[in-house]
């Protein structure tokens, strides 16, 4: 499978590495909105992405590595919060999975932050950084070279042709 | 390159997994066990004696009473080899039908009780009932719960005394009569004695129309009400090949001893 080249930090404009910087720190404040229910940040990062990827694969790259990893971490966390409300209404124990299952979150959480800052810092400097899948995931879709739609294919024609 | 990143989605998946299950294995706040068995047995034993002191909890000394309380409670205690309690079972003496736990394995019967129990199995079940309560730590989690360890752990008198009286009329929540309810049935059932024993002692004491009696006993004072009670118990299912032993004891002899 072939990739596009990757451009070097000289060769991005600053408005592109602020753009793709950017991609990082909506999904901070979007997670934040939509805690007990994911819709309302992986909308807001679904549009974030699709407003911005006319910018250049290397913000595509950076939004689609963002709202990836996102998707699960808002997951986890609607399942903890969701889990709390159990156990409180129908009065149940908080048992060691519980416990186990929080920390494992919490885990999750503070790695997701962790690599989001790292991630923001080197966009910003116009470098690729790559989490663990979600990196991959998203440059493979971003930079893989798609063959060429066949001209067959095409549904709209200019009249009598 | 898509072989990678399933190689890197299924590191994540077990790094992720991992944290959770080991964290699972740990104890965590909420449980009582920030006390140790030793120390939760010297509290006990120091309960007891305050709560024996009380006029309404005098202790009754009767060898017989004593002696079937021993086979009873060492039918139940040998089905429970893995316990890391040593039971001790009180009787006092009391017109009202109680029995209540005290922290550190220690159990205490009224003679009241004795009396309405037809059978030592219905005994028996009130007893595994309340081993319950012991085993699955709800006095001490609820002490901890209401009192905090600092108060449950001090030395002075007052607030001993003052603890002590709570526990003579300890109330549990649903969940753990519920809890409580269904170690009975298994503890009876491994006791080869007939573990919907608990289902005709509540019928009794849905009976009883002396309510002042049954005024502290925490079987009947807490939710869920006894008729559900009476049908969960029916519910349990005992092994096909299950077979009940009676206890042997003279139980009429027992309870002409407390006259």
């Amino acid at each position: 499978m072939e990739y596009h080249p990757l451009p070097q930090p000289d060769q991005i404009e600053t408005r592109v590495k602020e753009d793709a910087m950017g991609a990082y720190f909506m999904m901070f404040a979007t997670a934040a909105l939509g805690l007990p229910l994911p819709i309302i940040n992986l909308v807001a990062a679904i549009i974030y992405y699709y407003v911005n990827r006319e910018k250049g694969r290397f913000v595509q790259f950076h939004t689609l590595q963002s709202l990836y990893s996102q998707i699960p971490v808002s997951l986890l966390n609607s399942g903890l919060v969701a889990w709390t409300i159990v156990n409180f209404v129908k009065d149940l124990n908080f048992t060691g999975f519980y416990w186990g299952y929080l920390i494992m979150v919490a885990t999750a959480d503070l790695v997701y932050f962790i690599f989001s800052i790292i991630g923001a810092v080197k966009a910003r400097k116009g470098v690729f950084y790559y989490f663990l899948f979600f990196g991959k995931l998203a440059y493979h879709q971003v930079y893989r070279i798609r063959p060429e739609r066949a001209q067959s294919t095409l549904r709209n024609r200019p009249p009598g042709q | 390159m898509q072989r990678t990143i399933l190689r890197d989605l299924l590191i994540l998946l077990g790094v992720f997994g991992l944290i959770w299950l080991v964290f699972s294995l740990f104890s965590y706040p909420d449980d009582p066990q920030l006390i140790s068995k030793q120390k939760e047995e010297q509290l006990g034993d120091s309960y007891v004696e305050l709560i024996l002191l009380n006029p309404m909890f005098e202790k009754l000394d009767n060898s017989v009473v004593d002696s079937a309380l021993l086979v009873i409670g060492g039918r139940l205690e040998d089905a429970l080899p893995d316990s890391e309690y040593h039971y001790d079972f009180v009787v006092f003496e009391s017109e009202m039908i109680n029995a209540f736990t005290v922290p550190g394995g220690n159990i205490l019967i009224s003679s009241a009780l004795i009396a309405f129990c037809d059978t030592p199995e219905e005994l028996a079940a009130v007893m595994a009932h309340e081993m319950g309560h012991v085993e699955k730590q709800h006095v001490m989690s609820r002490l901890i719960k209401e009192l905090g360890i600092e108060i449950l752990t001090s030395r002075d008198q007052f607030v001993l005394g003052e603890i002590a009286g709570m526990l003579s009329s300890t109330s549990f929540d649903r969940k753990q009569e519920e809890e409580a309810d269904l170690f009975a049935a298994q503890l009876l059932e491994r006791a080869a004695i007939e573990p919907r024993t608990l289902a005709t002692v509540f019928r009794k004491l849905e009976k009883e129309t002396d309510w002042d009696l049954l005024e502290d006993f925490e079987i009947v004072s807490t939710h869920p009400n006894l008729s559900s009670r009476i049908r969960e118990s029916l519910h349990y299912k005992p092994a096909a090949d299950f077979q009940a032993e009676r206890i042997d004891l003279d139980w009429e002899g027992v309870k002409a001893a407390l006259l």
